[in-house]
């Protein structure tokens, strides 16, 4: 592995300010890289999996003893090193079964430290002065909360609050620092910050379902930021491009609403319409993906979004009448799903796709 | 799945949630099967299904009707109350096809079906 020689020079003459903060972050990293390169080499999930400890050690920072914040580290990167072993073998077994599975190739696997210096640098960097204050003097420096609240005439509370706010729009600013080229549209930033602060109810206002189908470059970006807080907090994304695939979408929905309390009627209605949802992208669009989300407001719900980019439906009215003649299995079933549903909305564009959006609420247990 | 044979009536059971193509073979297989030993009289125990959608109520009543053809009789048993509560919403419940709590109570539903049949001037 050759290293420019220029790297550190340059970085070295750069703006003193976020790049003096970024050392400490950078030193971190460097263990962390140790750590993980000493087990899987050049494996391409190297660099993610690099990432994705020292997101969860900021993230975890607050309940850590700041002495303890380098064995930490350590101690999440060979944990996560273990895992994606497992989940190799696992996807290796998979690997017939479904492609989509596969550990991305990541052209910049073996990042040079310089340029993942460079991207925390320029993460700090766009933070406000505030944000970047807080964070170092919490995550680095070690002071707590409380003592940050008296400082500042605050209630801890909210400097919790901001603390996650600030962590949520650092692992932003990094994912797109590592990224060449800015993000496509205005929407992106926002959509991307909604999901790494696992804001349901901005994520909603900014219909960061829909932004993330149809925005390649957030598709790619949300994944790493989506395997962190969102993916156990209640969001599944699921490709859909075979049989198999029906039975396992459905399955799945199934049990993220069973964390909901949903009664096993509303578990049924549900898993049934995503089946008939998953069939007809596989049917009629050959490929696409469903995204299942947790609802917390008004009151617990599923909303499962399922999209492709097939032929789109001509006669949309025709699609969503009832008819018997259609039944014989060429029926899109559409009627019946919206029957099913609280919610249901499709839009679809010839040549360009399909969405459907539905959502359940859940029902008063007592009643 | 599996499919026995008790007498003159094919016991078919599935055993956990089929995809279209594996219903389709179950299809192909029973319907086989009911041809071959001239079966009078078929069960369908889908007691473990937790979804019937439309794809899997079609193919249950195409099973129905091709048996039909071969004057074989079809009984559904074991649908449980969420999913056929699911089923009549979605529009599609099993149609003609006789239901009946559970295996027990189909083959008495099957027996007098086929005794009926049976009895030939
Ligand atoms: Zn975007």
């Amino acid at each position: 592995m050759t290293r420019p020689q220029s790297a550190d020079g340059a970085d070295a003459t750069a703006s003193a300010g976020p790049l003096q903060e970024a050392d400490d972050l950078t030193e971190l990293q460097a263990i962390v890289r140790r750590v993980v390169g000493a087990r899987v080499g050049t494996h391409p999930a190297a660099e993610d999996l690099v990432q994705e400890t020292l997101t969860r050690v900021l993230a975890a920072a607050p309940s850590v003893d700041p002495g303890l914040l380098e064995p930490y580290a350590i101690v999440t990167a060979k944990n996560l090193v273990a895992s994606m072993w497992r989940d190799d073998a696992r996807k290796r077994r998979n690997q017939h079964r479904a492609a989509d599975l596969r550990v991305p190739e990541s052209p910049e696997a073996q990042a040079l430290l310089g340029e993942e210096r460079s991207a925390m640098a320029s993460a700090l960097g766009r933070l406000d002065e505030h944000e970047r204050a807080l964070l170092i003097e919490h995550e680095l420096r070690g002071t707590d909360t409380r003592t940050i609240a008296e400082e500042e005439g605050t209630t801890p509370g909210a400097v919790a609050a901001r603390l996650s706010r600030s962590r949520a729009r650092l692992r932003v600013e990094y994912v797109l620092g590592l990224e060449s080229g800015d993000p496509p549209t205005d929407r992106c930033r926002p959509v991307l910050l909604a999901l790494s602060a696992a804001d349901r109810r901005r994520q909603r206002e900014l219909d960061a379902a829909t932004h993330l189908f149809s925005c390649d470059f957030c598709g790619r970006l949300s994944e790493p930021l989506l395997a962190r807080g969102q993916r156990q907090d209640g969001v599944l994304r699921i490709p859909v491009a075979a049989d198999p695939d029906i039975v396992k979408a459905r399955g799945s929905a199934r049990e993220l609403a069973g964390r909901l309390g949903f009664s096993r009627t509303d578990l049924t209605v549900l898993a049934t319409a995503v089946s008939e949802l998953c069939r007809n992208i596989v049917r009629f669009a050959g490929s696409g993906e469903l995204l299942v989300e947790l609802l917390d407001e008004p009151r617990p719900g599923v909303r499962v979004t399922a999209r492709d980019r097939g032929p789109g439906i001509a006669d949309l009215e025709a699609a969503m009448r009832d008819g018997v003649s259609t039944y014989g299995g060429l029926g899109l079933g559409l009627p019946g799903v919206r029957r099913l549903m609280d919610e249901f909305a499709i839009s679809s564009e010839q040549g360009a796709g399909t969405t459907v959006t539905i959502t359940i609420w859940g029902k008063d247990p007592s009643t | 799945m599996s499919i026995l044979r008790q007498g003159s009536t094919l016991i078919a059971s599935v055993h956990t949630a089929l995809d279209d193509s594996e219903l389709e073979r179950f299809r192909t297989d029973l319907v086989a099967q009911i041809g071959e030993h001239r079966s009078r009289g078929v069960i369908i125990d889908v007691a473990a299904l937790d979804v019937i959608d439309s794809f899997a109520a079609l193919t249950l009543r195409t099973i129905a009707e091709m048996a039909r053809l071969r004057g074989a009789r079809t009984v559904i048993v074991g649908i449980q109350p969420e999913v056929a509560f699911t089923m009549v919403r979605l529009g599609m419940g099993t149609g003609s096809i006789p239901t009946a709590l559970d295996l027990e109570e189909g083959l008495a539903l099957l027996t007098g079906g086929v005794d009926d049949g049976r009895r030939r001037p």
